[in-house]
């Protein structure tokens, strides 16, 4: 009985299809499982082996993969969100008062997007700081530092431009303290907040940019950004651990 | 399976496929290290981040369901709620507001904190204790104290400031201070404060530690994320209307108002 499951999947593995997707057999043996982490797009972001102590919990805290991993739920989550929201003060409140009470599954997934983001915000923070203990930003990860300390600073950016985006008085309020803020640079604050902020109140312009930088540029920088960083990470030898 | 086209490794030698790229000595993986040292990501690290992705999808599924994301009315600019408040991961910086000037709080120090931090490998070079946590038992130590110096400093100084506030230090700095109420209070006083304060932590574990560059940095450092954390939870927990201090448990309500009904 057991061979004619045994022979269809012989015969598809061997398929003409099944080899143009798959230049590899199943990962049991040490060729095969290289084979299969570096022909794959997505998995060639690792190197094939890696140190023993990388996989250490301890060591990382896996902070930095899930803060990764929390950029991606807030990427699909926040694209699935954009189905339905308006970045108009006519609209973004009412849009998100109907994603609670109309769409299917809309407020689990305003809840998903929201704690996801405030869980990155932590996750980010414990990443740098397990990174700093362990003296990994030493030669010749100097620069991947410098790459870090940017990410910090456009997660903490996107969390807060995507604060304004419900239009509700704790959004506003909320924004109004940061907005007070910019009017403060010294020198050049006028400038500063009108270019952010599209005027000298909180208004349409304000959401409108905040939505833009939220759903497009921030998005796009910190992705760049974290191409980038786990580019060096490879080329810098894989995280660090005692030598 | 069809065989790969290439050079085939000689039997018993599958598994010393290699990949090499240009990359300085000091920075490879030294694949000339022991077999044991070093674990397949296919399936080892895999394994790990599918269980950790798998576990975080459910918790996050679970906080989700059971608590919903905070919507208020909608917003008017007619009523202001008191207190109002930034989201929490920028209240250190709304609490640092109520100590000194805005732009200078807001604005400046977080900016030269920030150029500050991506300078650490630039100061510390050395290549001591990397992949080690706490590089050595004395660095643990001066992060315990640094810790200890740094909450309860921060903590003090706003009690004070409150303190003083409260017994019309306002009023006594416009009459008789140089520069009223705004050159020492807003800023002459707290720049002297941050820049002495971190000056002397770093005295007192050169001095009490014998703290190389390494340690002193660790210091710096400890003292920041912990000056960091009591700010926050400052500016979450213990501010109430007014932005006026209260104990954690006796903060009173946030004043709302409820926008016109049309
Ligand atoms: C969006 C934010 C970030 C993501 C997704 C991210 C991701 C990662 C990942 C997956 C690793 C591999 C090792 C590990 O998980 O610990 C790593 C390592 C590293 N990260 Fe990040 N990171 C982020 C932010 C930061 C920040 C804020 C800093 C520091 C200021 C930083 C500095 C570093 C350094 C220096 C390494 C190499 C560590 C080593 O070799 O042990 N990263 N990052």
């Amino acid at each position: 009985m057991l061979e004619i499951p045994a022979q269809i999947w012989q015969k598809t593995k061997t398929s003409y299809i099944w080899r143009s997707l798959f230049r590899h057999g199943y990962p049991d043996s040490r060729k095969n499982q290289s084979l299969a982490v570096f022909t794959n797009v997505f998995l060639h972001l690792h190197p094939v082996k890696v140190r023993r102590h990388a996989l250490a919990i301890p060591y990382t805290w896996c902070m930095g993969g899930l803060s990764f991993f929390l950029f991606l739920v807030l990427t699909l989550t926040g694209t699935l969100l954009m189905f339905y929201y308006r970045p108009t003060t006519e609209w973004a409140y009412s849009d998100i008062k109907d994603l609670e009470t109309v769409v299917v599954f809309g407020q689990l997934l305003r809840n998903m997007h929201r704690w996801a983001a405030h869980g990155m915000v932590i996750t980010v923070f414990l990443h740098m700081i397990r990174v700093f203990y362990t003296g990994s930003y030493k030669p010749p990860r100097e620069f991947n530092w410098v790459i870090g300390t940017l990410l910090f600073f456009f997660t903490i950016l996107l969390s807060y431009t995507g604060y304004l985006l419900p239009w509700d008085q704790l959004s506003f309020w909320a924004v109004t303290v940061g907005y007070e803020i910019a009017r403060a640079t010294p020198a050049i604050g006028d400038e500063f907040a009108f270019i952010l902020f599209g005027g000298f109140q909180l208004g349409p312009n304000a959401l409108l940019r905040f939505y833009v930088l939220h759903v497009v540029g921030l998005p796009l920088t910190v992705g760049f950004l974290i191409a980038i960083h786990f580019w060096r990470i490879r080329k810098d030898g894989g995280i660090t651990g005692p030598l | 399976m069809t065989a790969p086209r290439g050079p085939q490794p000689f039997p018993g030698q599958e598994k010393r496929l290699r990949l090499l790229a240009f990359v300085r000595q000091d920075s490879i993986v030294r694949v000339d290290k022991r077999v044991e040292d070093t674990a397949m990501v296919w399936p080892h690290l895999l394994t790990i981040e599918f269980i950790a992705a798998m576990l975080w999808t459910i918790g996050l599924f679970a906080i989700s369901a059971a608590f919903n994301a905070p919507l208020q009315d909608h917003q008017t600019p007619d009523c202001t709620p008191n207190p109002s408040k930034a989201p929490w991961y920028l209240l250190n910086l709304q609490e640092l507001l109520l100590h000194m000037d805005k732009g200078l709080a807001g604005v400046v120090v977080p900016t030269l904190w920030l150029v500050f931090m991506a300078a650490i490998p630039y100061i510390d070079r050395s290549r001591e204790g990397v992949g080690i946590w706490f590089t050595s038992a004395n660095g643990l130590r001066i992060t315990i104290f640094a810790a200890v110096y740094s909450t309860l400093l921060t903590f003090s100084l706003i009690l004070l400031d409150a303190f003083l506030k409260a017994h019309g230090y306002i009023e006594f700095a416009s009459d008789y201070f140089p520069g009223g109420k705004q050159l020492l209070p807003n800023y002459v006083i707290p720049i002297a404060l941050m820049i002495g304060l971190s000056i002397l932590l770093v005295v007192i574990v050169q001095r009490l530690y014998l703290a190389n560059t390494r340690e002193w940095m660790i210091a710096i450092f400890t003292g920041w994320v912990f000056t960091y954390l009591v700010l926050t939870v400052v500016g979450t927990s213990m501010r109430g209307p007014g932005m006026d201090l209260f104990a954690p448990w006796g903060v009173p309500a946030t004043h709302q108002c409820f926008a016109p009904t049309k």
